[in-house]
């Protein structure tokens, strides 16, 4: 009996212990993001477009005015998209850089982004400025929510585009380990196209990774 | 029959608390510092646990298009149902506190089984209609925007965890004044005499509350029967439980409720929001159920070694008494955060 005894003890005891933090996600966004360079070639910034989807976009205009009916301007948005933005701010806007190895702030968003509503959906257009700009060999940009509230993935589509860089080359990778044949296959995509035909899979961080000379 | 349908829930409950266990070994691999996980992408959950994980994903984002189905088709409301349902056993065994407080009440309450799933259950319905009545007011009636929807669910978030705090300290205060009692030598003299003032009120029907619980506190301590104190007080009792965990909507119950309210079919929201706290509660109840039983064996143990087993019991209460404490004290304080409701 001691030992049954000992065994739920340890049981109730796990079980009461396991409630942090840990949610499935109740929002999910479709990514195309931007990288956008000056003409040196530093990386000046991240352009986001973030798609949410139908459920969340639906409770985020819950109530809001608008002129025609399931329909929202730009202007009607405005202040929806500045709640979102400033309540990102607490999240580090999901977007964590790192050049060369070394992490790198990325500041607020500058003013002009706005939300447009298409198709029952929120898109969510933002630009995170590097604190400085700087000119980076190796640069890794992260996006993923640690709490996994919110489900990030790319867009099947061109889900990343260099915007005035230099010759540089740039892959979009899955967090988790990539086998062998996955790494093979990855290796014979031309240096000057995009990895858009990989699987895309169940991830929780999304990488871009970008190599100039 | 009856004892093969006891045999199958004891295997549901196994197989819950098995999950549970599983998720908890992932929620302490993951668990490390503030401050240092950001900028760090969190490790692969894999195996049975990231199956769970998928699970409630997935049933949660199937919700949309059936949704959305039966908006042209009646019958795919059936199908929402049975996905409202296993989203809500799913979800219950995942993340939340509910269950931690609930089984942490029965077992410093000394509950039985049955009370507990009765808790349970209440909880998960008031769960349900607290969602339902937030969505109902503020966006049916009053056309209120989520923002005006989330500051309406923090208000409520800061009194339901006050009250488990409150519960809690109640609980530590009765609980943890027995074990001092039995710390202290000479203890046996006045168990008799607080066995008899037990009595008095059990069957006097107490109106203080904070007698009511020394009184079964000191009861349990010489004679383990609490059915036999307070006749229905223990409902009563369990009702702070039942408000403090069931106060609080569940965010995804209020997205689904708020998008089935804009494709104009609110009642099947609704529908699918109490079929979601019945899954909820039927996770909730196994697991509080499991607790019982930990409680139980305790009990026995008790018994049959006065001594050393009575303060193992009365340790066992006081922890029980002192986790409440430290959910709601979390929970509060933002440490722990239940669910994000407007995160963007």
């Amino acid at each position: 009996m001691t030992a049954s005894l000992r065994i739920l003890l340890i049981a109730l005891t796990t079980l009461t212990f396991a409630a942090p933090a840990r949610a499935h996600p109740h929002v999910w966004v479709t990514m195309h993001s931007e990288l956008v360079y000056a003409p040196d070639g530093s990386i000046t910034g991240v352009r986001h477009h973030w798609a949410f989807d139908d459920m969340f976009s639906a409770f985020a205009t819950q109530g809001l005015e608008s002129k025609e009916k399931d329909k929202f301007t730009r202007d009607e948005l405005e202040p929806l998209a500045k709640v979102n933005v400033e309540s990102l701010k607490e999240y580090d806007y999901f977007t964590y850089a790192t050049v060369d190895g070394v992490k790198v702030p990325l500041t607020d968003p500058q003013p002009g982004y706005w939300l447009d509503y298409k198709d029952s959906v929120l898109t969510l257009n933002f630009t995170l400025p590097f604190k400085t700009p700087v000119k980076a060999k190796e640069l890794k940009i992260e996006i993923y929510d640690p709490t996994i509230f919110v489900d990030f993935a790319f867009a099947k589509e061109k889900p990343v585009q260099l915007v005035g860089a230099p010759a540089c080359k740039l892959d979009v990778v899955l967090p988790r380990e990539m086998t062998y044949a996955e790494g093979k296959a990855l290796s014979n995509i031309p240096a000057d196209q995009q990895n858009t035909t990989m699987a895309w899979g169940a991830q929780f961080a999304n990488k871009i990774l970008v190599h100039c000379p | 029959m009856m004892s093969g349908r006891r045999s199958i829930i004891a295997q549901c409950a196994l197989l819950i608390i098995g999950m549970l266990l599983l998720l908890g070994a992932v929620d302490v691999a993951l668990a490390q510092p503030f401050g240092i996980t950001r900028g760090s992408p969190p490790p692969e959950i894999g195996g049975f646990a990231g199956w769970i994980f998928a699970k409630q994903a997935e049933f949660y984002r199937m919700m949309s298009g059936t949704i959305r189905a039966a908006k042209a088709d009646g019958s795919a409301a059936y199908t929402l149902m049975g996905i409202s349902f296993l989203y809500g056993i799913f979800h219950a065994a995942g993340p939340g506190h509910g269950k931690a407080v609930i089984s942490s009440y029965l077992v410093a309450n000394n509950e039985t089984w049955r009370r507990g799933v009765v808790l349970s259950f209440a909880s998960a319905l008031l769960q349900a209609l607290v969602a339902i009545a937030i969505v109902g007011i503020a966006a049916v009636l009053l056309n209120a925007t989520a923002k005006t929807m989330g500051n309406a669910v923090r208000v409520i978030e800061i009194v339901s965890y006050a009250l488990i705090v409150l519960i809690g300290l109640r609980l530590f205060w009765v609980k943890g004044r027995a074990l001092v009692h039995l710390l202290r030598p000479g203890a046996h003299d006045h168990h008799s005499h607080a066995h008899g003032h037990a009595h008095d009120h059990g069957h006097g029907h107490a109106h203080h509350h904070g007698d009511e619980e020394e009184a079964s506190a000191w009861g349990h301590a010489h004679a383990p029967e609490p059915r036999e104190l307070g006749g229905r007080h223990w409902l009563r009792r369990g009702l702070s439980a039942v408000v403090a965990v069931g106060l609080r909507p569940c965010s995804g119950a209020i997205i689904v409720l708020v998008f089935a309210l804009a494709q104009g079919l609110f009642w099947i929201g609704a529908a699918s929001t109490f079929v979601m706290g019945l899954g909820t509660a039927i996770t909730v109840a196994s697991i509080a159920t499991l607790a019982v039983g930990a409680r139980g064996l305790a009990g026995k143990l008790a018994t049959a070694k006065p001594g050393a087993g009575m303060l193992l019991l009365r340790g066992f209460e006081t922890a029980a008494a002192a986790l409440i404490v430290a959910f709601g004290a979390l929970l509060l304080t933002g440490y722990m955060v239940s669910e994000r409701l407007m995160a963007i």
